[in-house]
Formats: C-alpha cells, sequence, structure tokens
C-alpha cells in the first residue's frame, strides 16, 4: 500500500505540474466559458445589426405597421410614401434600413432599402407585418389574425421520467454535454496515461522503478491518477459551468433547453440523482477500460513516435461509443443502442446516454455495470501482462506472435 | 548471503541463461563478468525479481526474495534513466520514498548524497539539463539512498571520466565498508581488482569460473615463468619440467609451464644452465582468467 501511496502522489504531482495538463485544463476552461458566454456577448450586437427603421408608408398603413414592428425593431421614424429614400434620408433619421410599405390589391409589398445590405432583417420585418398582409388580403380584424397566427401546438407529457417538453429537452442537452465530457476526458486522459507510459519506458526509468515496486502496482497507480486527473479537470469544468450557468436568468430547465452546453439544468434537477451517479459509474468504467488497455500496449513501444501509429486503432471504441451514445439521446429505443449498452468500452457512453433521455429497467443498468466490471478485470488482467513483460522489452517492436506469448505465459 | 542456483531463462527462442550459479558472502563485492550479451544482465534482473527465472532459485539469507526483501536492495541498470523534468533533488528523494525512507529522512540522506557527489549545483535543476556523467551520479545516490543490503551496479563506470570514476570508487567502498554487499559488472579488469573480493564469469548464459581471485589462479592449470637471458641452454632445462615456450621480448624468455610445478627446483636448474639474471612466476591476471574463461585465449 505505502509503494502505491508513494508511486501514486508522485506520479500525480509530476502530471499536476506537466505543462500538457495545464495548458489542457485551462484551455478547456476556456472552452467552456467560451460556448457558455460568447453567444450571450455576442447576440446583442448580432440582434442589434440593421434593427433601427424607417417606416416609408401612407399614415393609414404606417399606423398599423409601426406597433407591429416595434415589437422587435427600433422605429426610428415615419415618412410618408412619397418621400424620395436615399441614404440621406436614413442618415438623418439614424437608420440602419427604410421599410417600404405599400397597399396593393393582393395584400401589402414591402420593400426594404438597406444601408448594408449584409445585415437586412427581412425575416423579422416579414414575421412582424405577416398580420398586416394577411388582413389586406382577407379583411379579417387585426386582433382575429393574430390569434390566429399565436396558437399553439400543445404537448402534454405521458412520460414518467419527464413532466414536460422542455424538461425533456433540458435532460437531451444536458446528456449531450455530458457525453461530449465523457469523450474528452476519457480520450484525452487515457493517452496521456499511455504517454506517460511510453515515457518511461522510453527514458529507461521503468527499469529501476520496476527493480522496487511490482509492476502491476505502477500500472494501476498510473491508471488512477490519469483518473483522478479527469475527475479534477471535470470538476473544473462542471464547476465552471454551473457559476456560468446561475448568473444568467430563466429556469434551470430552459436555460438547458436553450443551450445544450449550459449546466444551469443541474441546478434546475433536469436530471435525476440516478443519472448523474450513472454518469459517474460509467464514467470510472469506461476510463479504467480504455486507459488500462492504452497503458498495457504502450509498454509495447519503444519510440514515443509510435505512440500515434498504435494509439490509432485503440481510440476506435471510444469514438464508436461516443457517436452511438449521441444516437442514443436522439433515439434511445433503437435496438443498435440497447445492444451497444451492454458492449464493453461502448456501454459507458451508450447506456448513460440511454438514462438520460429514457426510463432504462435497472436489471439492465445492473447488467450493463457487472458486464462493464467483469471487461475490467479482463481487460486489467491482459494490460498487466503485458506491461509486466513489455516494460523490460526492448529492441524490435514485438510481433503479434510474441504478444501471444507473453499473454499465455503464467505469471 | 546471496545465492543464485542454476538459474535459467529463456525469451521465445532465445535462451539467455542457461546455467548460472554462484554465491555471495554477505559484505562482499562481486564482480560479474562477461563478454556483450552473455546473460550478466539478465543474470542481475533475475536476482533483482525483475524476470522470473524459467529453472533455479535465487535466495537472500535463505530465503526467495520477496517484495519487502526487494525494497532493501539497490539498483543502478545498465540503461540509465531518470525523470527528465524532474528536479534532481525531487527524484532522489522520490527513489528514497520507494525504497521505504520517510520524506524528512529521505530529503536530509538525500542532501547529504548531493554534497558528497559534488552535484549541489544542480540539485533544483531538471535532471535532463545535467550531462551524462551527472546524471549518473544522480542514478546512483537513487540506489544507494536507502543504505541498501544488496546493492547491483550494472557498469557503473561506463561513461565516467576518470574524476568521477575515482568519486564513484571511493562511494562504492566506503559502502563496502559499511557492510553493504556489492554485485558489480564491468570490462574495466583493472577497477574490479580493486573492488571485488569475488567473481564469477559467464559466457553465453553458463557459469565458466567462480572464486576469490586466489582460488581462480589456483584453478588456472599453467603459470608464466619469465627468465633471462633467453638462451638454448635455459631453452632446454626447461624442456625437463614441461614448459613450452609462450614467447620472447627483450631478451627474456616466457615459459607456460604447469602450476604444480616445483618453482624452487626449477630455478636451481636453470641456475646451474645458465648465468641467469632473472626469474620470475608470474601468477595469471583477472584479464588472463576471463579470456581463458570465456574461450578467447588459452
Amino acid at each position: 500500500m505505502n509503494d502505491f501511496i508513494t508511486v501514486y502522489s508522485g506520479d500525480l504531482m509530476r502530471r499536476i505540474k506537466s505543462r500538457p495538463f495545464i495548458i489542457g485544463l485551462v484551455l478547456g476552461t476556456l472552452a467552456i466559458v467560451a460556448l457558455l458566454k460568447l453567444p450571450t456577448m455576442l447576440a446583442p450586437t448580432i440582434v442589434s445589426q440593421g434593427t433601427n427603421i424607417l417606416i416609408v408608408a401612407d399614415a393609414p398603413i404606417a399606423a398599423q405597421a409601426r406597433p407591429l414592428l416595434s415589437k422587435t425593431l427600433t422605429v426610428r421614424g415615419v415618412v410618408p410614401a412619397s418621400t424620395k429614400i436615399d441614404a440621406a434620408l436614413l442618415k438623418r433619421f439614424d437608420a440602419d434600413n427604410a421599410v417600404s410599405i405599400q397597399d396593393v390589391k393582393t395584400g401589402i409589398r414591402i420593400t426594404i432599402y438597406a444601408k448594408n445590405p449584409t445585415s437586412v432583417p427581412s425575416g423579422r420585418v416579414r414575421t412582424a407585418l405577416l398580420p398586416l398582409q394577411v388582413q389586406h388580403a382577407t379583411h379579417l380584424t387585426n386582433a382575429q389574425i393574430t390569434a390566429a397566427l399565436d396558437a399553439r401546438v400543445e404537448v402534454r407529457s405521458l412520460s414518467t421520467t419527464f413532466h414536460s417538453v422542455h424538461q425533456a429537452e433540458a435532460a437531451q442537452g444536458l446528456a449531450m454535454t455530458l457525453v461530449v465530457f465523457l469523450y474528452i476526458l476519457v480520450l484525452v486522459n487515457s493517452q496521456f496515461v499511455m504517454s506517460a507510459v511510453a515515457e518511461e519506458k522510453t527514458s529507461r526509468i521503468a527499469e529501476l522503478l520496476i527493480a522496487t515496486v511490482d509492476p502491476m502496482v505502477l500500472l494501476v497507480a498510473k491508471v488512477l491518477v490519469g483518473a483522478t486527473l479527469s475527475v479534477l479537470q471535470l470538476l473544473v469544468w462542471v464547476g465552471i459551468g454551473i457559476a456560468l450557468g446561475s448568473s444568467g436568468s430563466g429556469s434551470g430547465a430552459s436555460s438547458a433547453a436553450a443551450n445544450p452546453f449550459s449546466l444551469a439544468g443541474l441546478l434546475g434537477n433536469t436530471l435525476s440523482p440516478e443519472v448523474i451517479a450513472a454518469f459517474i459509474v460509467f464514467f470510472i468504467l469506461g476510463f479504467l477500460q480504455i486507459s488500462t488497455v492504452f497503458a498495457g500496449v504502450a509498454s509495447l513501444i519503444n519510440r514515443t513516435e509510435d505512440l500515434g501509429s498504435i494509439s490509432g486503432p485503440m481510440v476506435i471504441p471510444t469514438v464508436a461509443g461516443y457517436f452511438i451514445g449521441i444516437l442514443a439521446i436522439n433515439a434511445p429505443s433503437l435496438p443498435v443502442v440497447t445492444v451497444t449498452s451492454f458492449v464493453p468500452l461502448l456501454s459507458p457512453f451508450v447506456m448513460f446516454a440511454r438514462m438520460a433521455v429514457t426510463h432504462v429497467p435497472t436489471w439492465e443498468i445492473a447488467t450493463s455495470i457487472a458486464l462493464n466490471l467483469l471487461a475490467l478485470w479482463g481487460i486489467a488482467w491482459f494490460a498487466g501482462k503485458l506491461y509486466r513483460v513489455g516494460m523490460m522489452l526492448y529492441g524490435r517492436p514485438p510481433k503479434f506472435a510474441q504478444v501471444w506469448e507473453i499473454l499465455r505465459t503464467p505469471s | 548471503m546471496l545465492s543464485v542456483e542454476h538459474i535459467q531463462k529463456s525469451f521465445g527462442s532465445v535462451q539467455a541463461l542457461r546455467d548460472v550459479s554462484f554465491s555471495i558472502g554477505a559484505g562482499s563485492v562481486f564482480g560479474l563478468l562477461g563478454p556483450n550479451g552473455s546473460g550478466k544482465t539478465t543474470t542481475m534482473r533475475t536476482i533483482l525479481n525483475i524476470l522470473n527465472p524459467d529453472a533455479g532459485q535465487v535466495t537472500w539469507n535463505g530465503k526467495a526474495i520477496d517484495r519487502a526483501m526487494r525494497r532493501r536492495f539497490g539498483y543502478l541498470p545498465e540503461e540509465r534513466g531518470l525523470y527528465g523534468k524532474m528536479a534532481v533533488r525531487e527524484q532522489i528523494i522520490y527513489f528514497g520514498r520507494l525504497h521505504g525512507l520517510h520524506e524528512p529522512e529521505a530529503a536530509k540522506r538525500a542532501d547529504a548524497w548531493i554534497e558528497r557527489l559534488e552535484i549541489g549545483t544542480y540539485a533544483l535543476r531538471p535532471a535532463a539539463e545535467l550531462s551524462k556523467g551527472n546524471q549518473q551520479k544522480v542514478q546512483i545516490a537513487c540506489a544507494a539512498l536507502h543504505e541498501p543490503e544488496l546493492l547491483i551496479l550494472d557498469e557503473p563506470f561506463s561513461g565516467l571520466d576518470p574524476v568521477n570514476a575515482d568519486i564513484l570508487l571511493a562511494v562504492l567502498l566506503d559502502l563496502k565498508a559499511k557492510g553493504a554487499t556489492l554485485v558489480l559488472s564491468s570490462h574495466q579488469m583493472w577497477q574490479l581488482e580493486q573492488l571485488c573480493t569475488a567473481y564469477c564469469v559467464i559466457n553465453k548464459g553458463e557459469t565458466r569460473a567462480t572464486g576469490t581471485l586466489a582460488e581462480l589462479r589456483a584453478a588456472w592449470p599453467t603459470r608464466l615463468v619469465r627468465v633471462a637471458p633467453d638462451s638454448k641452454a635455459l631453452r632446454d632445462a626447461a624442456a625437463g619440467f614441461g614448459a613450452s615456450v609462450a614467447g620472447s621480448e627483450n631478451g627474456a624468455l616466457d615459459l607456460n609451464v604447469p602450476a604444480n610445478s616445483d618453482f624452487a627446483a626449477m630455478l636451481r636448474t636453470f641456475v646451474g644452465a645458465d648465468s641467469i639474471v632473472r626469474f620470475e612466476v608470474v601468477e595469471p591476471s583477472l584479464h588472463d582468467i576471463y579470456l581463458r574463461a570465456i574461450g578467447v585465449a588459452a
């Protein structure tokens, strides 16, 4: 146990102080901040582009149009239809666009004269003036038309998991966020574990370590350091997400639905405690499985340059798990989703995603966890065998037959 | 006492150790000799339990080597390695802790070793910034910080300049004086002769000779007798003792004679045969014994 603590703490401190970890943590944090804050920061600037308008219409139509347009745009003034429209006119009213409205037989004709044609709010003008268009075409009253246009489809939830569409959408958004986190953390930190093993082997310090400490202790400590750092990163990112999410307005569910990368939903109880617990359990299972395989295989290489070529094929199950997990969020009942939620290496992504968006029977969750634990045992055996021998194997990279021989040799 | 008994080890189709046996008394310094690829490193790794032997056994004080015992051993591998980005002092402390020292004690000893090895200037610098020789000194500190009962050093002098080699020699003699058992390999015979009390020559994975220098010499079948002048009378007289001419240089004649020859009688015979000015019985050197054991020279 003392050996483990020494190796674990030594390795952890080395990794925490290492440049790649610090850079990764800072860049990841900046990315989270950017994802959460940039849309809000940029929105006023983007939305306000071209929204100052001048209405060019005869008095009766202008009187009807002005309140409609004022809902979403800033009306700087109204001038008669006969007014000559040019840049000077827009400048005089400090407007970006002039909206000309004329009564024609089939309704109204809307023409926008833009100072800058790249920022014309034509969609908003059209939507705002839709009641006027319909009124002029059908001669209904304004109120009748507005009521008809405002009619919404009402959705009532029969699900036991979610009580409203908002809540379901929020859960989907959060599940998506967490699957992305799961993917990034597992992949990045597994590769860190892999490069740490390769570094110890290629720097030849491995022999000195193995002469002192049991190779399995080294392997387990290395994998758990990777897991600790992943949890640390996750806590930092989630903490920042929650802090930034809760500083905004709106309920948790609606915030999460509006922005899938907002973590405000966690505060709004969008995800149940069971789902959050599942995230932690499947995150740990997924990380341990994948990083243990990576560590075992990394012990076979002799040059850090070979890391890329060897990690390529090993990333495939993680990427596959991620994509099926994303699929599961939108279509949790697909047979491929159900089946892969029991397959180790894939199920940490898929089962969690299923649980986040639909009700999964307890026996399925228990079976998936049991299969993952069984697989973890097998992977640890496999990686331990490779690591024990691989760390002392120098020279030419081992051939498949040699690897097979290693696995067959009793410990 | 370290006892290595008939150990064998194969890697796939390559048989690295066929039959290696020797024993080392506690507190002695033991030289492991052999050409490159003879199995020295595999033997050392097997002693340290880094590799499990396919057959045979290794015991320390009569017991099979386990993890707890291994922590009391020290090892300097042939292929040196350090954490390049870790500071020298921190690194030495880390290895001390791996060998069971508490941090304050490890730090105290690390400072003493840093001073002794004259690497104080580099104590807080990353190991990668040090020269190869200074890195090697750091590794020696890492291996010996916990005052091991058994210290195994694979080619400890390689890469060291004469000044640093002397520092290392002094360190090893000091460890020996403190009662540590040392096992070391080197191709520098003179350094081994300065340090070692017993030897084992390995070739092609087999023990070819083992024992103290006196025992190895005793087992040597011939002796070299150097006599001058190189005259026909002396050559004829030598033939009566079963001697063969090994060479002639600077007026002296080198003769190979059986080790159990009566050298006093030989001297009397030579004095009677000619006016000799030189008679010397030359004991075989470690180098001679090594070459003969590996089958390169007779």
